[in-house]
């Protein structure tokens, strides 16, 4: 990879990205290959094992899943990823039993591009881990048709290196589509997303960015109601310690004609430490006049009253933090529709309060 | 609301009331920009040495530089030397009393309501407060009022130009200490060519008895104007310093590119308001001045304070953040905003509130409308510094749209590296409600004064910052910007 041919830090959208960070990724020496068993979740349906962008068969159940070439867009990091992807393409009617994907780095850099595409109301889960170290470069596509549903949840948790990934996704009249994103691992990341929202549509999109050391992790998603009637929540959370540096940037566009458009952005930012760094861009771009948009964004540290409140109730000033904190980012993961799925983000989440804390 | 737009913009038809031209014999600097240019400015203006250094160093680094893009603006790039950076009314050498000033250029500032005849304001209502007035034609300062009464309060109030030759060290210590040669793109331009502008310095412990103002118009065809205003608070100093512009309507565009910068020291307190009404080009985006605008506020000492209120109607486009540098222990900034946008204007507006001091505060609220087919974007930054306890931010903004063929976007960006800070962002974006205006009609208010109530009670917050005679100014401003597009 050239570094040369990343975007630079002057574009508006790479202000905060740690361009630097994908280069030390990418040349990170290889390492052993990660058990990837215990990111499996106990759950029926279709799991996929990559290991450095390629498919493990052997430990993999594809069931509705293929392969397929696939094209990777035009984005400066997404298009790298295109080639040999995954493919899930339901019909119309089709329900699937969640499809869980665990990718395995094990030092340099692996691209891969993936493919939903869901008919008229299909419904589907999909589950993505990511660990091991390295750089770790995706591409994925969705598109929704009428009334089809998608429930996504993807978790960073590699050790070392950087994970980017770049969703580009159509919802299409009716439908929905709800991603959540967990940051809990050692890595770098960036979450580069375009949501294009059709009539009557629903986006979801959101998460936590838990970063500590030297971290450096970030969002930028940009959700572009194209016909009216759309809705759009985007529920961004970011907790910094040490070094580290958190940024959210978060975009809802509204077209000329997309009226009775209702978008909502929430984006905060803790600082445990006063060392580490939280950005927030909540920016709004509206071109229609019957719209209802608010976005709210704060950044600062545990309330020093119900902190106070606790401890006078008797919980130890650690405690107390530590659960303030996690009711903190437990809004972002809550809205994960699987309960399984849910409690194994939530355990994440709390093992990287433990250790931070 | 299909209907009731038609009506409204029927009634918008109401024409930019400041847009005739002045004619005067005039000095121009040859067109076109170079080295020359800036010998040329510089030696007209009888500079010092230092000052001819100083403007050739930024202009070299002028030509190194990019025009920014990434303001969320449409412009054409612009052919920097197809324009005129000097030009002077030809008057005598030296004017020493406005009896002598060009009777045109009174007539002017007569016609746009400007008091710079001393005796009108003496003469007028009792009880009304003084406002000390500089007015700049061009490239030129033409009558600074009130110098007498200021300077027995030992307040410096001058064009840069003669405060360059009288208070040379003054000038010199904070001249580009704010805004820093090398700063942007069109600072850096304005370092190399400003013309005209103000200067004030307020001593130690003095509250200025006046309201200072400036006015700046831009008179001559195919003329940049780039004034330069430098104010100085020392020391528990106080002042309220008001700015207002016009331009005559042309067809083409005609670049403005103006630095403010600001210095409080300890306990000082700034209070700088505009009312921006440039010419903003007529229903179909043609002509218009593209007004280029970088204000900074130092806020150097404890406890200091700057408050910038600004409204803007006016300017076909306007890229302007009045920001301020919270150095100085519990300093406080605050940036107050009412920007409106009609037809095909464009504006790119907000602020920066740059925390590095111990208990510094800010407050942003501002007021995005928008009418017509224009776009309104707020962009702004709230940083905070790691070594800033206690910092404490308040960030409101809200759009109003006004048809649905405009724009509004917010653009807000918050970095904070000191877990203490405090920084609240709010946002809304709405059209006037139909209960809002039934209701309003339905106690006998006809739809425009319906609209300019709903709109004036949107804005109040920011009116309410202005000095009395500006608010009252500003209101009409906006339902003459406004007046009917709304429905």
């Amino acid at each position: 990879m050239s570094v040369l041919d990343l975007p630079s830090n002057r574009a508006e959208a790479w202000r905060w990205a740690d361009l630097g960070g994908l280069a030390a990724a990418a040349a990170l020496e290889p390492v052993a290959r990660a058990d990837a068993a215990p990111y499996f979740l106990d759950l029926p349906g279709a799991r996929l094992l990559f290991v450095d962008g390629v498919l493990d068969e052997g430990a993999s159940d594809l069931g509705s899943v293929t392969l397929a070439q696939l094209a990777a867009g035009d984005h400066p990091l997404g298009r790298r990823a295109g080639g040999l992807g995954w493919l899930l393409r339901l019909d119309g009617q089709a329900v699937t039993d969640p499809v869980q994907v665990v990718h395995v780095a094990t030092g340099r850099e692996n691209h891969l591009a993936a493919e939903i595409v869901l008919g008229e109301d299909a419904a589907a889960q999909v589950v993505e881990t990511y660990v091991g170290a390295g750089w770790s470069n995706r591409a994925t596509r969705v598109e929704l048709a009428r009334s089809a549903r998608l429930m996504r949840a993807v978790r960073f948790l590699q050790g070392a290196g950087f994970v980017s990934v770049r969703d580009e996704a159509a919802v299409g009249q009716g439908a929905s589509l709800v991603t959540t994103f967990l940051g809990a691992g050692h890595a770098g990341s960036r979450i580069d997303g375009q949501i294009v929202v059709g009539e009557g549509g629903y986006a979801e999109v959101g998460g936590a960015l838990l970063t500590a050391g030297e971290q450096k992790q970030e969002c930028a998603v940009r959700v572009r109601h194209a016909e009216p009637n759309g809705q759009s929540h985007q529920l961004w959370r970011a907790v910094a310690a040490d070094r580290s540096v958190a940024s959210l940037a978060a975009a809802v566009e509204v077209a000329r004609h997309a009226q009775k458009t209702d978008g909502e952005q929430s984006l905060r930012g803790l600082l445990l430490q006063r060392t580490a760094t939280v950005n927030l861009k909540p920016e709004l771009e509206i071109f229609a006049d019957d719209v209802k948009c608010a976005h709210g964004a704060t950044v600062g540290e545990l309330d020093a009253r119900a902190l106070f409140y606790m401890q006078s109730r008797g919980i130890p000033k650690p405690r107390a933090q530590a659960m303030l904190t996690r009711a903190f980012v437990a809004d972002s993961i809550e809205r994960i529709g699987n309960e399984a799925v849910r409690e194994a983000f939530a355990a994440d989440a709390d093992a990287w309060l433990e250790a931070v804390l | 609301m299909a209907t009731k737009n038609a009506e409204a913009h029927a009634a918008v038809a109401k024409k930019y009331e400041w847009g005739f031209a002045t004619d005067i014999e005039q000095d121009f600097a040859p067109k076109g920009l170079s080295e020359d240019t800036v010998r040329y400015i510089s030696a007209k203006k009888n500079e010092p040495e230092w000052m001819l250094d100083w403007r050739l160093k930024a202009f070299r680094l002028w030509q190194t530089m990019e025009a920014p893009d990434w303001a969320k603006l449409n412009i054409p790039s612009i052919d920097y030397q197809d324009a005129y950076y000097y030009a002077e009314p030809k008057a005598k050498a030296t004017i020493a009393s406005l009896d002598e000033l060009d009777p045109e250029i009174l007539r002017t500032y007569q016609k746009l309501g400007i008091p710079i005849e001393e005796q009108k304001v003496l003469a007028g209502v009792e009880g009304a407060r003084k406002v000390a007035v500089d007015a700049v034609f061009d490239s030129v300062s033409v009558a600074t009022t009130f110098r007498a009464e200021l300077e027995a309060a030992g307040v410096i109030f001058r064009s840069i130009s003669e405060a360059i030759r009288e208070y040379p060290d003054l000038v010199r210590k904070w001249l580009g200490k704010v805004v820093p040669q090398h700063d942007n793109y069109f600072a850096t331009l304005n370092c190399a060519v400003f013309s005209d502008g103000t200067f004030v310095y307020i001593p130690e412990g003095v509250r200025c008895p006046m309201e200072l103002s400036t006015y700046f118009r831009i008179n001559a065809e195919n003329t940049g104007q780039f004034e330069r205003t430098l104010i100085v608070a020392d020391k528990g100093a106080y002042v309220s310093y008001l700015e207002g512009c016009t331009a005559p309507m042309r067809d083409e565009n005609q670049l403005h590119a103006a630095v403010v910068e600001l210095v409080a020291l300890d306990d000082a307190e700034i209070k700088y308001s505009t009312v921006q009404n440039w010419y903003p080009g007529d229903e179909n985006g043609v002509g218009g001045i593209y007004n280029f605008v970088t204000k900074r506020a130092l806020c150097q000492g404890k406890r200091s304070k700057v408050s910038w209120t600004q409204v803007e109607t006016g300017s076909a486009v306007t890229w302007k953040y009045p920001s301020c540098v919270l150095n100085g222990e519990d300093s406080v900034g605050e940036f107050y905003s009412v920007a409106v946008t009609n037809n095909r204007q464009q504006a790119d507006t907000g602020t920066k509130m740059i925390h590095n001091g111990k208990g510094s505060r800010s407050t942003i609220v501002s007021k995005g409308i928008s009418a017509g087919r224009s776009d309104n974007t707020y962009r702004g930054l709230v940083k905070v510094a790691p070594g800033a306890e206690g910092v404490r931010n308040f960030t409101q903004c809200d759009s109003l749209l006004l048809s649905d063929q405009c724009g509004a976007h917010t653009v807000p960006y918050i970095e904070v590296r000191n877990p203490s800070a405090q920084i609240e962002h709010e946002a809304t974006t709405s059209k006037i409600s139909e209960d809002q205006l039934f209701y309003a009609m339905s106690r006998g208010l006809d739809q425009e004064a319906a609209v300019a109530l709903i709109v004036n009670g949107f804005a109040r917050e920011v009116l309410q910052q202005l000095p009395m005679e500006f608010a009252v100014e500003a209101q009409k401003l906006l339902g003459i910007s406004l007046e009917g597009s709304v429905g």
